[in-house]
């Protein structure tokens, strides 16, 4: 287990460097003048030329480079070009609401898809079933922009039973952009966990349990659902990994200040750094994800950490 | 879609019950950059500025200049020395009378290189200020204080509208030297009082109760920060946002159910298409009034900004002086446009490209005119950037068209014929068309410089004129705001220069 651990965290490290390397570059030739981004309109050239200078945009690219990495390494991501603030701080200011957000909806996912798809497996083709299966494919099929709103319009505007957004501190700002947010999880876990828990459910040992004469919930939770839940760990992990590293419509609809937006507003001010910084911060925190749903893995099935 | 659905999901009746407390709830868009007035260089920046500090000049909502920290203000006659007299009585939030020295102090922090805002240029027009800005002199000598009360600012040359680029954020009057963690905890003068600051959250500021104005009327003022302009109508009708911008596919809607809550009036912006006339055949008058008769522009007005905007006959919109409502726009003729292609030698027409942001209301638009360009045979292909992109390619003249707008920083036609056509303003100064025309340059100089305003007003009325007449932009429109107030608010009227509204009349009555 430790070989595998070890073996998995080394390979982060080219990941990361890998990572660095492509978003320097790519922001490197991508259109566009940060300086201009900087200063709004009515620029004097003398001002941008002063300002290139000083955020060394006229060094060469490998110069460039070069300082991004030693600060990179000392721990510095840099200052943003727009706020003047240190961009690491930036980000772990938002992380929190991003991680409250993103635990709140795969909380709601796991709950709601697992039981939906537990119970659809073990009653194939009954009613419940066949509404959740519909369930499921609307819930994949509507867009995230398009759920959110209606969700303000119905439980804000209508029925005032929730804030329309915001972060505000109580729980109820998190339920709105929790359902939005998780509502494509549900579905997919519940037919994840569907399919897996169909194929656990017919094979001989269930069969053996259930001649033992046991119970019917203690063999589909404890003998079924045990032996079912390697793919839905891999949807869940996925899933918070990406809803970790922000989620930039739902964190906008609901006015969220999150990670999510922070991208957004330094993709939108073209603030290189921020947006360098931040990729690189996301990167880390979706591989260590990764890393973590690795070991819940070879944990869930110990075959894992032999291969 | 989204119109539909909103509109039939909003159908019930709305009572708006924003809760108990004197607490005024408005917004911004996105986060500002920050909350020092050497780095304004947006908008969020700028109003939250305007309501942290004080200048020595105000606009009010419609945008007429007031004294503000200076009582009062006299030129001499070459319109190149302006003396401020200041108010007595003034004090920051922390207690501190403000004196002459604290403003030549705050208007060279301004100018510091150090400070790198990038938005000092509205106090270049002082003597030395360029120069220091630079790095390339110790001091500003235009800056003198003769006594605790009185600041002379000497210019470089006339500029008569001097005393309004006083008035922007950047020239706040600051307690120097400021606190290391100023951008995040400012200290000011002005009416409202810093208290926190969430990113991408909320501002909360208390009112100044000693304010020299009069204390404002609500208790505390919270600025939400709130990205979607869907999510901010449906904020508004919830009953937790004051005000609001009604968003422009809501606009119909709105007008039957909140009739008596909106205020609409044009703002001092304009909506355009600058043509590059450095450009292969764009170089040609002809054309250029060829692209302005290709487009429909009342019928775009309708289908696309429901209406919000007056046809445009000119860069200078309605509310300013030089104005001219008597002059017709370009009219709808793809006749014409075909006609003057024809004679300008390109009777089958040529291909061009039509720049863009990816600002979504901006998308069908650009379709529209693409759609006009065409039937007079013109091929455009539209060019859709992020807006730094996009900019950065029109500043650097790459650009054939390029569809945008201009929002007046403050409230003069100088604001819109100098950075926009004046030959020295080409490309990063704001004038994407790359217009470079003597007359027109002459004109724009003189009409900076006079003390006399009725001669300013005449000429900045010939100068829209001649702007016209030679075509830089296809003219669209210039956009009406429309803003709602929630019935139990008092006092606020949405202002033309977004540093207009200091919110300290604004009450709420329940």
């Amino acid at each position: 287990m430790s070989r595998f651990l070890l073996q998995r965290v080394a390979l982060l490290i080219p990941t990361l460097l890998g990572v660095l390397a492509i978003t320097f570059l790519l922001l490197y030739v991508a259109p566009g003048d940060p300086v201009q981004a900087m200063v709004g309109e009515r620029a004097d050239p003398e001002t941008l030329a002063r300002l290139r200078a000083e955020l060394r945009l006229d060094d060469p690219l490998h110069l460039q480079f070069a300082h991004y990495v030693s600060g990179v390494v000392r721990g510095d991501l840099g200052t943003s070009y727009i706020t003047r603030r240190p961009i690491l701080q930036d980000l772990l200011q938002r992380f929190p609401a991003t991680l409250r957000l993103a635990g709140a909806a795969m909380l709601f996912a796991a709950v709601l898809g697992i039981t939906i798809g537990i119970y659809g497996a073990w009653r194939p083709g009954s009613w419940p079933d066949r509404v959740s299966a519909f369930g499921a494919y609307l819930g994949v099929s509507f867009p995230v922009y398009w759920v959110g709103l209606i969700l303000i319009l119905v439980f804000a505007v209508n029925f005032r039973w929730l804030p329309p957004s915001g972060s505000g501190g109580g729980l109820a700002y998190l339920v709105l952009p929790a359902l939005t947010l998780g509502m494509r999880s549900v579905a997919f876990l519940s037919r994840m966990t569907r399919a897996a828990m169909q194929e656990v459910l017919q094979s001989d040992f269930v069969r053996t349990a259930r001649a033992k004469g046991l119970k019917e919930t203690r063999v589909v939770l404890a003998h079924g659902f045990r032996n079912a839940l390697l793919p839905v760990v891999t949807v869940l992990g996925l899933d918070f990994g990406s809803y970790l590293t922000g989620s930039i419509l739902t964190e906008t609809i609901f006015s969220w200040p999150g990670v999510g937006r922070y991208v957004l507003t330094a993709i939108d001010k073209r603030d290189l750094p921020a947006i360098q910084g931040s990729i690189l911060f996301l990167s880390m925190v979706f591989v260590l994800v990764n890393l973590i749903t690795d070991i819940l893995y070879a944990r869930v099935d110990p075959r894992v950490a032999y291969d | 879609m989204r119109r539909i659905l909103l509109a039939t999901l909003l159908a019930l009746p709305s009572c708006a019950d924003q809760g108990g407390g004197a607490t005024l709830n408005y917004y911004f868009t996105y986060d500002p950059r920050s909350l020092d007035p050497a780095l304004s260089t947006d908008v969020p920046t700028g109003e939250v500025v305007s309501l942290l500090f004080d200048n020595l000049t105000q606009f009010d909502a419609d945008a007429q200049l007031i004294p503000g920290l200076a009582r009062a203000w006299d030129t001499d006659p070459s319109g190149q020395r302006y003396t401020f007299h200041l108010r007595t009585g003034a004090t920051f939030h922390d207690g501190r009378p403000i004196k002459a020295a604290d403003v030549r102090a705050s208007l060279l922090r301004a100018l510091a290189p150090g400070v790198t805002g990038g938005r000092s240029w509205p106090l270049y027009p002082i003597r030395g200020a360029r120069a220091y800005a630079a790095g390339e002199s110790k001091g500003v000598d235009g800056i003198s204080v003769p006594d605790d009360s009185t600041v002379i600012l000497t210019l470089e040359e006339p500029l008569n509208i001097f005393p309004k680029l006083l008035a922007m954020p950047v020239a706040a009057i600051v307690p120097t030297p400021v606190t290391a963690d100023f951008d995040q905890q400012p200290v000011g003068s002005g009416p409202w009082k810093f208290v926190s600051w969430s990113h991408d959250d909320a501002i909360l500021l208390a009112r100044n109760e000693r304010y020299w104005q009069g204390q404002p009327q609500a208790d505390s003022l919270r600025i939400r920060i709130i990205p979607e302009p869907l999510t901010q109508a449906a904020e508004y009708e919830a009953g937790q946002l004051s005000v609001v911008e009604v968003p422009v596919g809501e606009t119909r809607r709105w007008e039957q159910t909140h009739a008596d809550e909106l205020q609409r009036r044009p703002g001092l912006k304009a909506l355009y298409v600058a043509i590059n006339t450095t450009r292969g055949p764009l170089k040609d008058l002809r054309v250029r009034r060829a692209l302005n008769h290709a487009v429909d522009v009342p019928t775009l007005l309708t289908t696309a900004f429901a209406g919000r905007g007056v046809p445009a006959a000119g860069a200078l919109p309605p509310g300013l002086a030089g104005y001219d409502s008597t002059r017709s726009p370009y009219r709808y003729d793809p006749a014409e446009a075909r006609r003057l292609l024809a004679e300008a030698g390109y009777p089958k027409g040529f291909s061009l490209r039509l720049w863009r942001t990816q600002r979504a209301e901006l998308a069908r638009l650009a379709q529209s005119i693409q759609q006009g360009l065409g039937e007079v045979g013109i091929r455009a292909e539209i060019v859709e950037r992020d807006a730094s992109s996009a900019r950065a390619a029109v500043r650097n003249g790459e650009a054939d068209l390029f569809l945008t707008d201009w929002w007046a920083d403050y409230p003069d036609p100088e604001n819109f014929n100098y950075p926009l056509f004046h030959s020295r303003n080409k490309g990063p100064g704001g004038n994407y068309a790359f217009l470079a025309d003597r007359m027109l340059d002459s004109m724009i100089v003189r009409a900076r410089a006079t003390t006399d305003e009725a001669e300013k007003t005449s000429l900045a009325r010939a100068i829209d004129a001649r702007v016209f007449e030679l075509a830089p932009w296809i003219f669209l429109w210039f956009p009406v705001d429309i803003w709602a107030a929630q019935p139990d608010v008092q006092g606020w009227r949405f202002p033309l220069v977004f540093t207009g509204q200091r919110w300290l009349e604004v009450k709420r009555t329940q």
